[in-house]
């Protein structure tokens, strides 16, 4: 290279330089964070510090724990921790491969087998993590210009289940089953119309056990009934009632005393009353055989950690050894939900035996603001006095669409009530949380 | 694409025509089926013509024109369910150079059947009648279109 040449070169690196430095100097930094107005301050953010059961550490403070889905009290068993433990020596904390591809161990197929003993069905098949339970399972079977009915209650996972799963969604009206039949027998006529479309187009009614939303139990028997009648499948999401309702915890099947083989899918969260991480389907063999490389969660995710099935299963031998347990804990939330009535302004939704229910104002104020404003203070209030409850906005497709139904916003109290120790939730308990209310 | 490789198609089927060696191996595939015929004894060679043009245009109907979806489960929940095989061939996209291939392959079978049958009438209609049968439905006018809902669902 010429030397003229590599002058330029020189004075353009350095010019270079000089620009550089210019655009630094002038450079303002805009804030991270735009500031905000006063009427939409920031969330506040609670922050939880050490391990949560019936007491927890909520901002530096201890209170009692009503807002946690730990309803068996398994999440802090000395029985389920050790197990986890030995676990955890035994296999690490797992491949982080997906099921098909080196990240299957010996506890995830033990658990499978428990999971379908316990439900009493053919299979079951495990998931990572809870919400992707039921969110993967609607697409696995329900696809393009097929039809879901649902219930307009359905909790957020299942909403996003059917937005994958690009089928034509049908809501009905909460727990209505009058107008289900009117959806259903809409389509019969639109079938005899069009038969040939018909023949193609898969049917399915999608609903919870207990629903998340309204703290309601769905009609099972009825829903058997119709699906017979219509030919449609049901899938059944049992989160919540899964480890709840029943003698032996089997949830909204063992409840209604529905025979558990009428019903299509059964789809519940591990993250409620087993107190450990992930979800399970559980059914007929050909049917959860085809979610092994059609679930997209089950396929494309790393397996469950094994401590964490070890947990699993440790937490069902102990719902099998003890079936108190569950008589122990409709007790209880029997005894909440009692105490919690009379309340003036405040409203207790959900079924007397649910774990899970709303406080929701009996008359609202005319603005969602105020109401949030109203129900954050109660939360506040009750957690300057040691009790922590938490907050729900509420997700019913219904309350956006039709405005004489809005009930926005709901405190949930999920009782936590461990049935191992009656000194954790004690009358006074409850009664300190009324009196605060 | 070339088959059996990894690839990253949600539906295989709009490149496999475009695989290494595919137009390669249908024409050797007509061939052999013609071989087949020649070698049946009391065939007369019109007529061995005539029925290779006839099974390939039906091979070709059924498999293009008439079967729809995918024989593999697809991540894109049954996008291509309603679609024939035809419509999912470059993701819908005309005048592809697979598409003009397997639109030119029947009609120079059509001429070469037309020779050696000597223009007989018979043949003639027959040949003819099979050919449309499978340049109708290429027409990019009809792509997604049920002429009187047939195979609509």
């Amino acid at each position: 290279m010429a030397s003229g040449q590599q002058w330029v070169l020189v004075e353009m690196v350095q010019a270079f330089y000089e620009e550089k430095e210019e655009l630094i100097e002038d450079w303002q930094p805009e804030p991270l964070v735009p500031l905000v107005s006063k009427d939409h301050p920031p969330p506040k953010y609670d922050v939880v510090s050490g391990p949560t059961s019936h007491k927890i550490i909520v901002n530096g403070k201890e209170c009692i724990n009503f807002a946690s889905f730990n309803f068996l009290g398994l999440l802090d068993n000395e029985r389920v921790k050790n197990q986890a433990l030995t676990s955890l020596r035994k296999y690490g904390v797992g491949t982080c491969g997906p099921r098909g591809f080196y990240g299957t161990f010996d506890v995830h197929l033990e658990l499978e087998e428990r999971l379908a003993k316990f439900m009493r069905t053919e299979e079951a098949i495990i998931y990572s993590y809870g919400f992707a339970t039921i969110a993967s399972a609607i697409p696995a079977y329900s696809k393009r210009g097929d039809i879901v009915f649902v219930d307009e209650a359905a909790c957020f996972s299942i909403q996003k289940g059917l937005q994958a799963s690009r089928s034509n969604i049908k809501y009905f009206k909460h727990n209505d089953m009058d107008d289900l039949e009117r959806l259903l027998k809409e389509l019969e006529t639109e079938d005899q119309e069009n038969p040939r479309k018909a023949r193609v187009t898969r049917r399915f009614i999608v609903v919870e056990g207990l629903y998340i939303n309204t703290g309601d139990i769905c009609p099972l028997p009825e829903l058997v009934q119709l699906k017979y009648k219509y030919k449609v499948r049901i899938l059944l999401e049992e989160s919540l009632s899964f480890g709840v309702l029943g003698e032996h915890g089997r949830g909204v099947t063992e409840h209604f005393g529905v025979n558990i083989d009428d019903i299509d899918l059964i789809s519940a969260n591990m993250e409620n009353s087993l107190a450990s991480i992930g979800g399970f389907c559980c059914g007929r063999s050909f049917v959860i055989d085809h979610q092994r490389l059609s679930g997209q969660g089950y396929c494309f995710s790393a397996s469950l950690p094994p401590m964490l099935a070890a947990a699993a299963i440790e937490a069902l031998n102990i719902m099998e050894e003890d079936i108190d347990i569950f008589r122990l804990l409709r007790d209880k939330c029997k005894h909440i939900h009692s105490a919690l009535q009379g309340i003036s302004g405040l409203e207790v939704v959900g079924e007397s035996i649910s774990p899970a229910f709303h406080l929701q104002l009996e008359k609202s104020t005319g603005s969602r603001e105020l109401d949030v404003k109203l129900l954050r203070g109660i939360i506040d209030y009750g957690e300057k006095n040691d009790i922590k409850i938490t907050f729900s906005v509420a997700t019913i497709p219904a309350s956006y669409c039709f405005s004489s139904c809005v009930t926005p916003d709901y405190i949930v109290i999920y009782a936590q009530t461990t049935a191992h120790s009656l000194a954790q939730i004690s009358i006074d308990d409850i009664q300190m949380l009324r009196m605060h209310i | 694409m070339n088959v059996g490789v990894a690839h990253s198609e949600v539906n295989p089927n709009t490149r496999i025509m475009n695989s290494r060696g595919i137009w390669l191996t249908y024409a050797l595939g007509v061939g052999m089926l013609h071989i087949v015929l020649l070698s049946i004894p009391f065939f007369s060679v019109p007529v061995v013509w005539t029925l290779t043009n006839v099974i390939h245009n039906l091979g070709m109907y059924v498999f293009l024109h008439a079967v729809k979806g995918t024989p593999f489960e697809t991540p894109d929940q049954g996008k291509a369910r309603l679609l024939t095989h035809w419509e999912q061939l470059d993701y819908g996209v005309q005048f592809t150079s697979s598409r003009k291939f397997f639109t030119i392959s029947p009609i120079i079978l059509y001429f070469l059947a037309s020779f050696y049958t000597k223009y007989d009438p018979t043949h003639f209609i027959i040949n003819t009648a099979s050919l449309l049968s499978v340049l109708i439905p290429k027409l990019p006018q009809l792509h997604g279109v049920r002429i009187f809902g047939i195979n609509k669902y």
